[in-house]
């Protein structure tokens, strides 16, 4: 068997928004031996990681982008988290402030929204920031302006609360992963809804660790299709999502290190050798192949700064032109800072590139 | 990871920390360390009366902390108004033992044979339930004569390190300190048992600063000699290595010579693994491991993970050949030390560590091993398994009887 350096890796990924998973996840596929080195959720806690076709420039090579979204589509279905859709068709998804979202993918659990003939939109009481009536009369102002024929019916449901406790949907979620009794009072709240619907919209709510086959069973019982709607933060959608991915990813071989932020890239010249992360006693150094910075538009202190710009290999560029390191990639939402919208395509795009840029150079430590 | 004194607007109220707080999950009641921590902080530095009954719920696991993207030290501004909580006396006095298990282990271990059989009998739980407030479901970890004599190695070039027993395994499982002095022995480095007493987290997790500050000055005397030394502290219980690099400092930052020998203590800490593991990437890692077919499954302390040190004993144990492992990797165990222990929150803790029960129960593993000594209490209680410390399972597989009876 292989012995393994403990602070030594082939890849070391900054980041574990989408970006820095995607980047992992295609690294970790093609045999190298990666860490994930990372603080909080990224944007998982504010949405649902929808993908929208977003404009694109030539640099980010939008040639890549069914290459990127396909392993993309493959990485989450193997993780029991499957996208739908295709670059290809734009849908619209309803959101709890009764607009329409336009995007081209979506996780399994928010994809009925685009089905539904006859919805029905389920408020629970108690909970704020979710009003069912609210969302129902802007949902068929838009629908019609649209010339859709889908109707959205607001509905009211009660689920049990011990007293004095606000009702939140990470509450309901933590109960749905937790107690049997919850999911079957769901399903007997929604019972009657489900008589009058196509498909069932609620806040999302259905566990942050429930699988496929959790949600698939709560719709079986109902016999009626549900879509979720992602509420403000904690977005349960989204950490579920998360929570999925770094499930895989580990199972990958990927080792996570989670909650202590990076304070140092270390250089050899023009090469990156490493990260330095702020553990308590001592700081660890970690010596890697290659670095991808995945860790947001506020991280460019790393880099000394905001980078002159980007090579189209996704390298920083320092003053003098030339690439910070021959071997440190900037992906997602850094790469995007002063550039307008990141978007989620592009950071699956951008993940995809660097993990296999970093790929590209011999794996010398094999992956277990 | 938390910072060390942060500003209360580094608090984004993202709730990252309600989403991974393993009590939040069980039970929904309980107010979370967002609430608790950072929004309740900004009335209690205002000096408005906020106490509340549920800071004494927070299990200390440090998940809040990990979670947050800006650093916010959620779990410390709760376990500093757990010191300030009022709570009722027997709880008082219960906690004041519950605090030391340093003095506690002293008094039993006097005549240990008494002592389990007093703790053990029927009647004796009834008391401590009745009169303390102590569950009666649970049993006390059996106490044997604090008998610390290790084994020493020989030879000029082995590295003297320091262990640090801590109260488990100084009172209870003091065997174990030898198996872990002779896997020490094994891969070069001659050992030597500090007599330095509790490393002062379960003073701080019964809400009891003071002693905690006396445990930290005790311990940073005793142990700042060594270090000074150049030796280092190895430990091989999560807490007390979490205590010494994260936890110490901050309990003297009122005495910068302190605290700055706690800092020197605290980068010259090594949990035992992680020192092995240097020796493995030096390449130096006796590896003359037997056969072990053995399926194992692995299960990552809160207090190990919050060291920022990844897994390094399930990187050790997959050395050796036969050996199957699966982390677990699901949360908090919820012992929490001796929160599991009091008649009030027995449930709450036993629900928190269903989750990690069920993962187990899927797994069906031969053993589980982890390394600390409360969580392997909660999951042989929780589970039904044989749960044991990884070093055993090494010093097995090197062909070394280990001494630990199984439990």
């Amino acid at each position: 068997m292989t012995i393994m350096e403990s602070n030594r890796f082939d890849l070391i990924v900054v980041g574990a928004g989408l970006a820095g998973m995607t980047a992992a996840a295609t690294a970790a596929d093609r045999g190298l031996r990666v860490a994930l080195v990372s603080t909080g959720f990224g944007m998982f806690v504010f949405g649902a990681g929808c993908i929208a076709d977003q404009p694109l420039a030539p640099s980010d090579r939008p040639d890549l982008v069914d290459e990127a979204i396909g392993f993309f589509t493959e990485f989450s279905r193997q993780a029991g988290c499957p996208f739908e859709g295709t670059m290809d068709r734009p849908v619209h998804l309803p959101t709890i402030l009764g607009s329409f979202q336009t995007v081209s993918l979506a996780p399994f659990y928010l994809w009925n929204g685009t089905k539904a003939e006859r919805a029905a939109v389920v408020g629970i009481e108690g909970l704020s920031s979710f009003d069912a009536t609210f969302v129902c009369e802007r949902l068929n102002a838009d629908a019609k302006h649209r010339g859709q024929t889908t109707t959205y019916t607001p509905f009211q449901i009660t689920l049990s609360h011990e007293d004095g406790v606000f009702p939140s949907t990470l509450q309901f979620a933590n109960r749905f992963d937790r107690d049997a009794r919850f999911r079957q009072e769901l399903v007997d709240a929604l019972k009657p809804v489900a008589r009058s619907a196509d498909v069932i919209m609620l806040p999302g709510l259905l566990g942050l660790r429930s699988r496929q086959r959790d949600i698939a069973q709560l719709e079986k019982s109902l016999g009626c299709g549900l879509c979720e709607l992602p509420t403000l933060p904690p977005s349960v959608p989204g950490l579920r999502l998360s929570n999925a991915l770094e499930r895989h990813l580990r199972q990958m071989g990927v080792e996570f290190l989670s909650g202590f932020p990076v304070s140092e890239l270390t250089f050899n010249g023009r090469h990156c050798d490493g990260v330095v992360v702020a553990t308590p006693g001592r700081p660890r150094r970690l010596s890697a192949t290659s670095v991808i910075l995945a860790s947001g538009p506020f991280s460019a202190g790393l880099l000394g700064g905001q980078p002159s710009g980007f090579d189209d290999n996704l390298r920083p560029l320092a003053q003098d032109g030339a690439a910070l390191g021959d071997n440190l990639y900037a992906i997602g939402a850094l790469l995007s800072a002063g550039r307008g919208r990141a978007g989620n395509q592009r950071a699956i795009l951008t993940g995809y590139r660097a993990g296999k840029l970093a790929a590209g150079q011999e794996g010398r430590y094999a992956a277990r | 990871m938390r910072q060390d004194d942060v500003n209360l607007d580094n608090c984004l109220k993202c709730s990252d920390c309600n989403s991974v707080c393993p009590m939040l999950a069980a039970n929904p009641a309980y107010a979370g360390p967002k609430h608790l921590g950072p929004e309740l902080e900004r009335l209690r530095r205002e000096g408005l009366p906020c106490d509340n009954d549920w800071v004494e719920y927070c299990l200390g696991c440090h998940r809040c902390d990990l979670a947050c993207p800006n650093q916010v030290n959620v779990s410390e501004l709760i376990a500093a108004a757990k010191a300030r909580h009022a709570k009722p006396l027997v709880r008082k006095v219960r906690d004041f033992w519950f605090a030391r298990p340093g003095l506690l282990g002293r008094i039993l271990s006097i005549a240990p044979t008494l002592s389990n059989a007093l703790l053990g009998a029927k009647v004796a739980k009834f008391g401590m339930k009745q009169v303390m407030q102590i569950t009666s479901k649970r049993t006390f970890p059996a106490y044997a004569k604090p008998d610390l004599t290790v084994p020493q190695a020989t030879g000029a070039e082995a590295e003297k390190v320091v262990f640090f027993p801590g109260c488990a395994i100084r009172f209870n499982q003091p065997e174990l300190a030898r198996s872990i002095a002779a896997l020490l022995q094994r891969n070069g480095f001659d050992t030597t048992v500090s007599p330095a007493g509790c490393c002062g987290i379960p003073a701080l997790a019964n809400g009891d600063l003071e002693e905690a500050r006396q445990r930290a000055r005790a311990n940073i005397e005793s142990l700042g000699r060594l270090v000074a030394e150049g030796k280092k502290i190895v430990t091989s219980c999560p807490s007390c290595g979490h205590m010494l690099k994260a936890g110490m400092a901050g309990l003297v930052d009122d005495d910068p010579m302190m605290e700055s020998k706690a800092r020197q203590i605290g980068e010259q800490t090594y949990d035992l693994a992680e020192l092995l593991m240097t020796r493995s990437d030096q390449g130096k890692l006796d590896t003359a491991f037997r056969q072990e077919p053995v399926q194992l499954a692995y299960h990552a302390p809160c207090h190990q993970t919050s060291q920022g040190i990844g897994r390094p004993w399930y990187h050790l144990l997959r050395q050796i050949p036969g050996v199957r492992i699966e982390d677990l990797d699901a949360g908090c165990c919820g012992m929490s030390g001796t929160f599991g222990f009091k008649e009030e929150k027995y449930e709450t803790s036993m629900a928190v560590g269903q989750r990690l029960f069920d993962r187990i129960r899927e797994a069906g593993p031969d053993i589980v091993v982890t390394e600390c000594a409360t969580c392997r209490m909660q999951i042989e209680h929780g589970a039904k398994v044989t749960v044991v410390h990884p070093a055993e399972l090494l010093l097995k597989a090197y062909g070394g009887q280990s001494e630990t009876p199984r439990r």
